[in-house]
């Protein structure tokens, strides 16, 4: 295993944002969480990054408790970022902010830079270009690319598809899935389950700050519940019949997920048309 | 001093950048900068009330050819080789040891003596500014009690010279390292904290500071400490009389000789302070520190998720800001012989902070032009007696008006506030800068 998070709980004051979240990745895989927003989706991978102190609960990485240690030398354990909103540097340009992505490391980082404009070549036509002034397709491949600079055992990303055209998007999972196949493990956040879960091998359903559902992520693609309240189709039908189907523990939940279906759509929408102007 | 070891590549990717900006952005270099002039000066207008127009038109008009001039020589200096920037700097500080003359100080300051004017208010400003700009301007954390390390400098100059009777030189060790140590003490406790609550609470610390030598009897209260001893004369050596000397006005001065009369060995004293920390916080800056200071600033979550160690860097920084203040204090407080509480108000924090911001936080250059501009112009009015600080306040509003980013800003800086982490690192993270919305709706496409 290498990353494991165990039953953790993180608040921010007295509100808790994660109610005990257990989430395992294996050496090689594509992992997604999905759910909509305030489910915590964030919450964890700044937890795992280190941006976030947890109250309670483990986090193993490599077999190693990390859950104490601070965020700058989690990077040096092996563990990259790409943040929520981008969060590149604004005033350096990409070769700059490329090369802080590979600050705690030591030796020479030009092959890695090479490979890095190989994958993204947009950022190699625009190598001296301030990283504020591009849009924000072009951000989004500088945030992964200069995460990928740490050379990270487990690559954390956080919404690769906010406020994205539907052809970058596209693109950018392209990519994602190549850096995977290159022998990245990633675990990637989205709201946008549909593309999440063709792109990851397994899921995590995350709900209000619990897992809801973990599955193979092909077996997601058809839960009837899951497509009633994330992806948005058949949403009458398959939840009137998924309802109280196979999800024995969580029946309860399910008819009221399955109940949101249209809801859930009218908040997502202008959230995401907003997103670029969001960074935290 | 820019172009040391390490910085070299930098140095080389700065030269492609500003080249290729030369070539796109500015339609053919500064002849076009110039043309776009009229057209800028009358959109600017067109955004303010009617009855403003004509005013905000004029006053385009007239100042933004000043910022034009001020960004071609930034290009100009970025694509220059080490020779010719070695020739700038003997210029400068040629230029900088003649300045005490009296030709030029009559022009100057027709009001005060020019020679004390150059030590303090001017020298110190800039010394000032300098070490606030490492706080401020690099690593982007927004200090409203600068002045307590500045109190701190002095009032060690003061304790240990007359009372333990040290020497000027073995002080300015003891209240820098003093200076830092108060940094550290009042970092380590706030540094959790961001923009306007950090902003909050090192200004309560600036009026600790000041309200606890107010009320220690040791340091005599409000009465402050006279008779501080000035510092050990170096040489005896005075110029002699006679051409060149008497045409550049220092025929017979003693520059290495520290009495009470004349101003100009201080401030030569405090530019060798000066020079000495430019080229500290110069290499600082092209260094692994300053990147990592760039990096808080811009970001601090992505630069710890960089690996960027932020809270020891915001430290170094409030550490190395507050060592620079407190070098500033002990050489103010040899020349003064005597100070108060009261030499060290929560206004003189201000003054410094808006001198950084003035002048271009982030960028060397602009923020001694900023401190230099802060300090002279009301000595400048002077003879306008109770208007001064009202020409004083308007000349700022105008400046800032016109050129939010400063009047000589990095380029880096101006790329930070256009995308709207405004020019003050965390504390402007909120606030979107002028092209923020417009940069929002084009990433959203």
């Amino acid at each position: 295993m290498l990353l494991e998070i165990r039953d953790v709980h993180v608040h921010y004051g007295k509100i808790a944002a994660l109610k005990g979240i257990t989430v395992e990745v294996e050496e090689g895989e594509i992992v997604t969480l999905i759910g909509a927003n305030g489910a915590g989706k964030t919450t964890t991978l700044k937890t795992i990054s280190g941006l976030r102190p947890l109250s309670s609960g483990r986090i193993l990485f490599n077999g190693q408790d990390i859950s104490r240690m601070p965020g700058h030398k989690r990077v040096l354990a092996g563990i990259g970022q790409a943040p929520e909103g981008r969060g590149i540097f604004p005033g350096m340009t990409v070769t700059e902010n490329l090369h802080m992505g590979a600050y705690a490391r030591k030796g020479d980082v030009s092959k890695d830079l090479a490979e890095v404009f190989e994958l993204f070549p947009r950022l190699a036509e625009r190598k001296n270009q301030a990283g504020g002034t591009m849009s924000g397709g072009e951000q989004q491949m500088l945030a992964i690319g200069r995460a990928l600079m740490s050379r990270p055992k487990v690559l954390l990303l956080d919404e690769p598809s906010m406020g994205l055209a539907p052809m970058l998007i596209q693109q950018i999972f392209t990519i994602i899935e190549e850096i995977n196949r290159r022998g990245t493990t990633v675990l990637v956040v989205e709201q946008n389950a549909q593309q999440a879960l063709q792109l990851a091998h397994r899921a995590y359903v995350l709900e209000t700050g619990r897992v809801l559902k973990s599955a193979p992520a092909s077996e997601l693609l058809d839960d009837p519940e899951v497509r009633a309240a994330y992806l948005g189709g058949g949403a009458g039908a398959a939840g009137g019949s998924g309802g109280s189907g196979d999800s024995g523990d969580s029946g309860g939940k399910a008819a009221a997920v399955a109940s949101a279906p249209g809801e859930a759509a009218v908040v997502d929408e202008p959230v995401q048309k907003t997103a670029p102007d969001d960074r935290d | 001093m820019t172009d040391n070891g390490n910085g070299k590549g930098n140095a080389v990717l700065t030269k492609t950048a500003a080249a290729e900006n030369g070539g796109n952005g500015g339609n053919g270099g500064s002849r076009g900068r110039f043309a776009g002039l009229g057209e800028r000066a009358r959109l600017r207008a067109a955004q303010s009330p009617v009855w403003a127009r004509p005013v905000v038109m004029a006053l385009n008009l007239v100042f933004a050819p000043f910022g034009v001039v001020a960004d071609v020589l930034r290009d100009w200096w970025s694509v220059q080789g080490r020779g010719m920037r070695w020739v700038v700097y003997g210029l400068l500080v040629l230029f900088a040891l003649v300045l005490p003359s009296d030709v030029i100080g009559d022009v100057m300051s027709p009001h005060t003596e020019w020679q004390t004017l150059l030590f303090f208010p001017i020298g110190g400003y800039i010394l000032l500014a300098i070490g606030l700009n490492v706080v401020v301007g690099q690593a982007g954390l927004l200090d409203l009690g600068y002045v307590a390390f500045f109190a701190v400098g002095g009032y060690t100059m003061a304790i240990f010279g007359k009372y333990h009777g040290w020497n000027f030189w073995e002080i300015l060790v003891v209240g820098v390292l003093i200076a830092a140590l108060s940094g550290i003490v009042l970092g380590a406790p706030t540094l959790r904290l961001r923009g306007d609550y950090l902003a909050i609470v090192t200004l309560g610390f600036g009026e600790i500071i000041r309200i606890s030598a107010q009320n220690w009897d040791y340091v005599n209260g409000p009465n402050g400490i006279s008779g501080i001893p000035h510092p050990p004369n170096l040489s005896e050596w005075s110029f002699p009389d006679g051409q060149p000397w008497e045409f550049l006005g220092v025929a017979g001065m003693s520059p290495f000789t520290y009495g009470a009369l004349d101003g100009r060995p201080y401030y030569y004293l405090m530019l060798v302070v000066i020079i000495a920390v430019i080229i500290f916080c110069k290499r600082l800056e092209n260094s692994r520190v300053g990147r990592s200071w760039a990096a808080i600033r811009e970001d601090e979550d992505a630069a710890e998720l960089m690996g960027v160690p932020t809270f020891k860097f915001k430290l170094a920084a409030f550490a190395i800001g507050a060592a620079i203040g407190g070098a500033a204090g002990v050489v103010y407080g040899s020349q003064a012989t005597s100070i108060i509480p009261n030499n060290f108000p929560f206004i003189l924090s201000a003054t410094i902070l808006a001198a950084v911001v003035l002048g271009g936080s982030g960028n060397l250059p602009g923020v001694m032009v900023g401190a230099f501009l802060v300090a002279w112009l009301p000595e400048y009015f002077r003879g306008l007696a109770e208007y001064r600080i009202l020409i004083f306040g308007g000349a700022l509003v105008v400046m800032m008006a016109l050129r939010p980013e400063g009047i000589l800003p990095s380029r880096r800086r101006q790329a930070e506030l256009a995308e709207g982490t405004g020019g003050m690192g965390s504390l402007g993270a909120e606030v979107g800068g002028p092209d923020t919305h417009a940069a929002a709706v084009e990433g959203a496409k």
